[in-house]
């Protein structure tokens, strides 16, 4: 079993033991942590892996998670119901949004990614088709029910992300061991090189964007269910900016960097509550002090990965 | 079908205004070690960026077994059969030396567009395929010791290595050599003229720029000499050697240095 592996299967372990020590409150910070470490692993998709400068990943986020609000609250469709379409409705809009501006280098893609965010938000805050509910969002989404059961604790909801999270996990294990994965690294590493050995630029970079939204929308989905509520500023640049300096200050491309990352960013703020504010202050210089002494992230990744039968000699 | 493998005919390339590549000529026989020569800036790189379809000349036909494929994009190019190395190496630098030739099988893998998510046992299947002729290709090369480590961690000797052998593992019909000898020392130029046999031996035709004119001699079947983006001459080895054109065109860049200094 290689590092990563464990390294993962070790995290979901340590989440899984952990609502036997929490109380509700911390639960609840821990349920977040969750849904955001998924966000934070889509947007290291397409960030960390094939090396777009997309800094508008909550508008993805909040497309899924206002799906599930939308079709439940208005259309009445039980939350199971909502998943899939959570999940292909920002994958759809993703291809669509970034199909024209694909090919766009670092600075210039990440201005009309905002682009995309802003227009996102305005949306939501217009009140589009009477769906949206304006700047106050939407209130009373239903809880998860199966076989007439009923799940709406705070251990229910902190199991579901769980479950979202390894399911997450996977499906990025799978894209590493895949040519998809090593594509967008290549694309990532040299462009130039990675075109001359037969790599559609174009098609991995979509693909990229395609897979991050998909996920980042699951965990919108989960992530309105929590709250039984949505509201636009939980999807605003801000957030995008946040998740884009997750991967970065933890390390991109990195299982345990963007872990990390997710746990400083998000984690550590709410366990400093009691500085109020001044807890941000802090924040920003230790943002800035990684970029300057760790310039990779504070776990860096590690290239490697290859079968054991390939290893010999050097170690 | 044509006879030859890849035929340039009157391409022209123009970089605003300057002429790269003024309508130039060359057919590439099948199983041939073909050189291009010519003084610095002459624009043989640029012939390459051509055929490789980095750049689309303005005018002329590039063919390849008879068929049009100027404009075509370097990405299907490299489907074509048509692998390159770089005069300035471009390796994945901060990747394993296994991951950087696995680059090369990429247009050779089968995994259909949902095994990035989905793991079947056909995507397991031709994972290990690959990675096992990545294996082999390290072998050939003697690369099989730094497998894990970063290629830009290694020499610059090492570092052509993994470049020749990442174009191979695309199991090239053409490859395109830019000054592999360029950077190495003399043991290193003599063992990279065995590999490029080697590699010939394989079926592989190679298509080569090099200033090492002992090692292009020694290697190309034929040549074509060209400076400022035109023909001058073209010719095996001996008739090139003797061409007053040719060393007219070498010995002026000579005369323009002594200016200078």
């Amino acid at each position: 079993m290689n590092r990563t592996n464990m390294i993962s299967l070790g995290f979901l372990l340590i989440m899984g033991i952990f609502p036997f020590v929490a109380d509700s409150a911390w639960l609840a910070v821990g349920t977040t942590f969750l849904v955001f470490s998924v966000v934070a692993f889509s947007q290291d998709i397409i960030l960390g892996r094939a090396g777009a400068f997309h800094m508008g990943h909550a508008a993805f986020f909040g497309l899924g998670a206002y799906t599930t609000a939308i079709l439940n609250t208005h259309f009445g469709w039980p939350i199971l119901a909502t998943w899939a379409p959570a999940v292909i409705i920002p994958m759809v809009i993703a291809l669509l949004t970034t199909a024209p501006i694909i090919h766009l280098r670092g600075d210039y893609l990440l201005v009309t990614t905002i682009g995309i965010n802003i227009i996102f938000l305005q949306i939501l805050e217009n009140d589009l088709f009477g769906l949206t509910g304006g700047p106050n969002g939407i209130f009373g989404i239903d809880v998860v029910r199966l076989f007439g059961h009923e799940f709406f604790e705070q251990i229910d909801m902190y199991y579901m992300a769980l479950i979202l999270l390894g399911i997450t996990l996977f499906i990025m294990k799978t894209l590493d061991g895949s040519k998809f994965g090593r594509a967008m690294f290549y694309i990532n590493k040299d462009d130039v090189a990675a075109q001359s050995m037969g790599i559609d630029i174009r098609y991995y970079k979509l693909y990229a964007f395609a897979i991050g939204a998909g996920i980042a929308g699951a965990a919108g989905s989960m992530f309105s269910v929590q709250y039984s509520a949505v509201s636009p500023e939980a999807f605003n640049v801000l957030q995008s900016i946040m998740f884009f300096t997750i991967v970065l200050v933890g390390g991109s491309a990195s299982l345990p960097g963007v872990l990390l990352g997710t746990f400083v960013m998000f984690v550590l703020p709410e366990i400093f509550r009691e500085f109020e504010t001044a807890r941000y202050l802090v924040f920003g210089l230790a943002m800035i002090l990684t970029m300057i002494l760790r310039p990779r992230g504070i776990w860096p990744v590690k290239f490697g990965n290859i079968p054991s039968y390939l290893k010999k000699g050097k170690k | 079908m044509s006879q030859y493998l890849l035929e340039i005919k009157n391409v022209s390339k123009f970089f605003s205004g300057l002429t790269a590549i003024d309508s130039l000529n060359l057919r590439v026989k099948k199983g041939q070690i073909y050189g291009i020569i010519g003084p610095n800036g002459a624009g043989k790189t640029t012939l390459f960026n051509c055929i490789t379809g980095i750049y689309t000349p303005e005018e002329g036909e590039i063919l390849w077994h008879g068929k049009e494929i100027k404009g075509t994009p370097p990405h299907k190019i490299a489907e074509l059969g048509i692998l390159r190395t770089f005069q300035t190496i471009r390796l994945f630098a901060e990747m394993s030396v296994a991951e950087n030739i696995m680059s090369g099988r990429h247009i050779k893998s089968t995994q259909k567009w949902y095994n990035g998510i989905i793991p079947t046992p056909a995507y397991y299947k031709d994972e290990r395929k690959n990675w096992e002729k990545v294996g082999e290709y390290m072998e050939l090369f003697g690369l099989s010791d730094y497998a894990t480590t970063p290629a830009g961690d290694l020499s610059y000797g090492l570092q052509r290595k993994i470049e020749m052998a990442r174009a191979l593992a695309a199991e090239p019909e053409l490859l395109i050599l830019d000054e592999p000898a360029a950077g190495l020392n003399e043991n290193e130029t003599k063992e990279l003229a065995d590999i490029i046999r080697k590699i010939q031996a394989m079926g592989v035709t190679i298509m080569m720029i090099e200033h090492d004119m002992d090692m292009v001699m020694n290697l190309c079947e034929y040549m074509t000499v060209i400076n400022f983006g035109a023909w001058i001459c073209d010719g095996v080895a001996a008739d090139v050697q003797d061409n007053p054109a040719v060393i007219e065109a070498y010995i002026g860049i000579e005369d323009e240095d002594e200016d200078e200094s």
